[in-house]
């Protein structure tokens, strides 16, 4: 490689960070300042007089705004985690059983759930608000859990039938043969074969639900369920909030996906790469 | 007589609960949304009753749903081609592995695996006439008193901002979709392009761009369809602001707003249509023209 190509990619590279870093960063360092250091001109492009007041303000404060944060903070986990497991799990048995078992209807029943996957999202917002608001789960973490598995469960099937697909025949045989039952072999040999592909499924699909809002913002508008995505869109408008303390807010907010894209990103590409090429 | 096989019925018992929530919540709705395009469901003028194309009529009249098909249409434009030329951009520089490239993969993903309404917040950021960095940097180089308003200042600037947010978002994706294509062209293919005196814009241009085309065929089917519905980071930056407002938005405020749910289901029914038959025509096109 000459030296004007490597020239070029140390460039590319350069820009590829600060285009993927510069606006998380402006909003960080908004979150340690105070809002007079935040507004000051000239710039501080770094914080000079760093503060943690802004987060302890949310996370002990005993104000509205702060009781709120924490509030949908929990609610968010607590969605997103659970979506995320009935997610896994049920995409796991459906995929076993489309990749490496023949029965009536499977071909049917596989493109059923793949075409779900070419429909834009918003295509079943109001009737299935409709459906939940009859059913009396509007509101409540069952309600947005069972819109988002219904959302999320395509692709995870799509990911891990993948994953299924490309193990050796032979494995079941050599199981069958020792007398273990399909079960027995499912549980004990291919979901350790399958580790990657159920991982990459559940780091994708917690991503997923975590950056929910117009679902959540019609279905779970109360705090009782708000996850915080829908908390900080609320703040945003209302010019009473400092902008140092929206900063923090929305740095709490991105901190765990973002510590989940930094630290499994070989999984989460794998992943995205499965589900969408073939 | 042969014996029948008795109905084996493991594989339905695991395939059960994701048919169940497929029918239950995705396609049982979709049909929803078809059939009640045509009836008047308006909670503030009941009964549900059928109404023909009365919906749609009634969308075409409508100034705000017109202005938003605008701008979304000026949102895909422009998301699609900022996220495809920098999409191929950042896999082209990613091309060839080096030590470290999987710490800027790492990075480039970082925007695509967060919340679209806080990236909006944290955009804010970066546009806010006082606080913000872009205006900032201009006070601190001398280009100007720095205090420009970006969002809402006029449509165009308005709607390319926020769609550049948008792209921030989308283009990680497209980049990751590319690059697995570059990856699969075989070396020798530029050593062979080299040998013929090309050079590197040429080797782009006649190797990297013909065989990455089913990665950037499906790179921009994903920024299509996130683009022609985008909600977000119009919500959040611009509000229900006409200068800024995507049909998306509009369906959102006709039916929680408005409570006409007819008409939401019609706009999303249209929304749908047209995004699937992009997504179509963009892979035909993509690969009729190279295979010509």
């Amino acid at each position: 490689m000459n030296r004007h190509r490597r020239w070029a990619r140390t460039v590319g590279i350069v820009l590829i960070v600060i285009w993927s870093i510069v606006p998380i960063y402006w909003a960080a360092k908004a979150s340690v300042q105070t809002e007079s250091d935040a507004r000051a001109r000239p710039a501080q492009y770094v914080p000079l007089h760093p503060t943690l007041k802004n987060f302890t303000n949310l996370l002990t404060g005993n104000g509205d705004l702060a009781t709120s944060i924490r509030r949908s903070m929990i609610n968010i986990i607590v969605e997103c985690a659970a979506a995320t497991i009935v997610t896994v799990v049920l995409a796991t048995l459906a995929a076993y059983a489309f990749a490496r078992m023949r029965f009536r209807g499977r071909t049917v029943l596989f493109y059923a759930v793949l075409a779900t996957m070419a429909f834009p999202a918003y295509t079943t917002l109001i009737p299935l608000y409709r459906i939940m608001s009859d059913f009396g789960l509007v509101n409540t973490y069952t309600g947005i859990v069972l819109v988002y598995v219904s959302g999320f469960l395509p692709l995870g099937t799509w990911v891990l039938h993948n994953y299924f697909a490309s193990l050796p025949a032979s494995i079941e045989e050599a199981g069958v043969i020792d007398g273990a039952s399909r079960v027995q072999v499912l549980w004990y040999v291919l979901l350790p074969l399958a580790r990657p592909g159920i991982i990459s499924t559940a780091l994708i699909t917690f991503l997923f639900a975590w950056a929910q809002f117009l679902f959540p913002l019609v279905l779970s508008s109360d705090l009782s369920t708000q996850p915080l995505t829908v908390t900080i869109a609320a703040l945003q408008g209302r010019h009473v909030v400092p902008t140092t303390l929206l900063s923090a807010a929305g740095i709490l907010a991105i901190a765990i996906p973002a510590v989940i894209a930094l630290a499994f990103n070989r999984y989460i590409v794998n992943g995205l790469l499965a589900g969408s090429t073939k | 007589m042969q014996r029948r096989r008795r109905l084996d019925p493991l594989p339905y018992l695991l395939v059960a609960p994701v048919a169940i929530f497929i029918v239950g919540l995705a396609l049982v709705p979709a049909v929803f949304t078809i059939v009640q395009s045509f009836y008047t469901v308006d909670e503030l003028d009941p009964p549900t009753r059928l109404s023909g194309f009365h919906n749609f009529i009634q969308l075409w009249h409508n100034s705000s749903v017109l202005t938003s098909a605008a701008n979304t249409g000026f949102y895909v434009l422009v998301g699609v081609a900022l996220s495809t030329v920098l999409g191929i951009g950042m896999a082209v520089t990613l091309q060839r592995s080096f030590r470290g490239r999987s710490v800027v993969i790492a990075i480039l993903i970082l925007p695509w695996a967060l919340p679209g309404v806080v990236e909006g917040i944290l955009w804010t950021g970066i546009f806010d006439p006082n606080v913000g960095l872009l205006n900032n940097l201009v006070a601190t180089l001398h280009l100007g008193s720095g205090n420009a308003v970006l969002l809402g200042h006029n449509r165009l600037l308005t709607i390319t901002l926020i769609e550049l947010v948008q792209v921030w978002q989308i283009t990680p994706l497209s980049a990751l979709l590319i690059l697995a294509a570059l990856q699969l062209i075989p070396g020798e293919l530029y050593e062979a392009a080299e040998i013929d005196g090309a050079g590197p814009w040429r080797s782009f241009a006649s190797v990297t761009l013909p065989l990455a085309r089913a990665g950037i065929a499906v790179a921009v089917v994903q920024a299509v369809i996130a683009t022609l519905n985008v909600f977000d980071q119009p919500y959040v930056l611009n509000g229900a602001a006409l200068t800024g407002s995507s049909v998306t938005e509009q369906t959102y405020f006709i039916s929680f707003q408005n409570l006409n749910f007819g008409q939401g289901y019609a706009l999303s029914l249209l929304i749908t249509v047209v995004t699937l038959v992009i997504s179509l025509g963009v892979v035909r096109f993509i690969y009729k023209k190279v295979e010509l």
